[in-house]
């Protein structure tokens, strides 16, 4: 049988009882998920679904009366439920003095007895105690002896060390949160430094521009000048070949009226005028062959 | 009539009221309920972390089915060790010294270990009669024996709680008598004597909390084998 009911107790109920989700008394308080979906059956320690609040399922029957009468009682219930902010808790407990009586004891005694009041107080009662034999000193005297030195050695010893156990781990606690909500700052401001490089970048944006047109530019030109010598060198070698053309016609049209010359020059020289010419040649060379004999004997 | 020793284990009671239902009850007033705060006082920093301690060392060796139990025997560990401690002081009554109590702790608890083994894996929890690796000539006696122990475990648990408490309380109060009787003839022994109390009162003081821890732990043990 399902029960919705809800309870204060921490470890009590907080502690293993086979949790099934059923239903919360604060239904506002959940969350969409697990309005939806529930919890399902599972062997986990219970869950809480709202602040201090437990709920699980069982099919006890005293613990079901015992759970409606949970709910019968609501009706008892005056004023709404206070789910504002509770007040912090005092840091430390009440004062006391030599570690039972409360210091408001002396606070109280002290402006009739002055400091030393409370102490006589003290004495007399004891002494009047014993002295009366409404308290009487047994077996029992030594061994509350004993087990109040254990005791007092006890918490002399390991108080502190036992408070600041405590102290630790609700710091380590605070700590925790504090590192995330250090962390999720630290990012933050990051990001501002971040956004705050990047507008700054922004700024020297058109330098960058203006350095690729240029660059974009001279590339231009240059490609532009390299066509051009390129054109020209072409258009000289067509040049140059048409001159060298021109050249070779004149240099052949030479040759070959050098050669018609000689030809009818050599075709013009008659046998007779052909063996005067060897005559005199021949006549030519014997002189000259008597002047170098008559130098070369000289 | 004679005061006995045994005096102080009589169940106390007062116009006709058992006031062992006052002393059961004063675990439950000591322990603050822990409240809705994130961050809470030292008192109950500790309590919370002494119980989650506790109880998660304890579930360690049992699966999942076996954590039914973790508020059972967690909650009977605090109520066990908070009487015994108190039982330590002067003039008080510790309930565990009863055997009544310690057994009406005991039978329940086994008896349903036993039959949550029987009825979920009846095979496995009659094979814990019968250890791995007998010889085969013993097996009939094992058994025996095996049967033996396991009926014999609510009254070794109970008894052992209630014998411990009982036995230390008992020598507390007959060294301090030694105490009492020889300070006004034999100081010097009588201090000897108060030394050993002082050492005694700090052996209970560990037998208490021990004591609490081995019934439950034991209990556990006895989960373990039968979920």
């Amino acid at each position: 049988m399902r029960i919705e009911t809800g309870a204060t107790h921490g470890w009590a109920l907080r502690l293993g009882l086979r949790g099934g989700y059923i239903g919360c008394l604060n239904k506002g308080t959940q969350s969409p998920v697990q309005r939806r979906f529930g919890w399902g059956s599972c062997y986990s320690p219970v869950k809480t679904c709202c602040r201090g609040w437990c709920s699980f399922q069982t099919s006890n029957p005293v613990l079901l009366v015992l759970l409606s009468l949970v709910q019968a009682s609501r009706s008892f219930h005056q004023s709404s439920q206070s789910l504002a902010p509770v007040p912090p808790l005092p840091e430390k407990g009440g004062k006391v003095r030599h570690g039972i009586f409360p210091e408001e004891l002396f606070t109280l005694l002290y402006p009739k007895t002055g400091v030393t009041g409370p102490y006589m107080l003290g004495t007399g009662l004891l002494l009047y105690m014993l002295s009366k034999e409404i308290y009487v000193i047994n077996h029992e005297t030594f061994a509350a002896a004993s087990i109040g030195a254990v005791v007092i050695y006890g918490i002399k010893k390991f108080g502190p060390s036992v408070a600041a156990f405590a102290d630790k781990i609700n710091e380590d606690k605070v700590a925790k949160a504090q590192e995330v909500k250090d962390q999720a700052m630290a990012s933050l401001a990051q990001g501002i430094e971040d956004e705050k490089k990047e507008q700054w970048r922004v700024e020297g944006r058109h330098m960058l521009f203006d350095a690729k047109r240029n660059n974009v530019a001279m590339l231009l030109e240059t490609n532009y000048r390299e066509r051009l010598h390129m054109v020209t060198n072409e258009v000289k070698k067509r040049l140059d070949f048409q001159v060298e053309l021109q050249n070779l016609h004149r240099r052949m049209e030479q040759e070959h009226m050098v050669n018609w010359v000689e030809q009818s020059v050599i075709k013009s020289i008659t046998p007779q005028q052909e063996k005067e010419s060897i005559a005199k040649c021949i006549a030519d060379l014997k002189v000259l062959a008597k002047t170098t004999q008559a130098r070369a004997t000289v | 009539m004679m005061t006995s020793f045994f005096d102080q284990f009589a169940s106390p009671s007062y116009l006709g009221i058992p006031l062992i239902a006052i002393a059961i009850a004063l675990p439950w007033v000591l322990y603050p309920t822990p409240s809705s705060r994130w961050i809470n006082n030292r008192l109950i920093t500790i309590q919370g972390w002494f119980i989650n301690r506790f109880t998660n060392q304890l579930l360690l060796p049992l699966n999942v089915g076996g954590h039914k139990w973790a508020l059972l025997l967690a909650s009977l560990m605090i109520f066990l060790i908070t009487i015994n401690m108190l039982g330590l002081l002067p003039y008080t009554f510790t309930p565990t010294t009863q055997l009544s109590l310690n057994m009406g702790f005991a039978v329940p608890l086994w008896l349903a270990t036993v039959i949550i083994g029987m009825r979920n894996q009846p095979t496995v929890a009659l094979g814990h009669l019968l250890p791995e690796g007998t010889p085969i000539p013993l097996i009939p006696v094992l058994i025996i024996i095996e049967t033996i122990s396991l009926l014999i475990r609510p009254l070794a648990l109970g008894v052992r709680l209630t014998a411990n408490l009982t036995a230390g309380h008992l020598l507390i109060q007959l060294i301090a008598t030694a105490v009492f009787v020889l300070l006004p003839m034999m100081p010097t022994v009588a201090i000897l004597t108060a030394t050993v109390l002082f050492l005694l009162t700090l052996l209970e003081v560990a037998v208490a909390m021990i004591q609490a821890y081995v019934f439950v732990l034991l209990l556990s043990l006895y989960l373990q084998e039968n979920v």
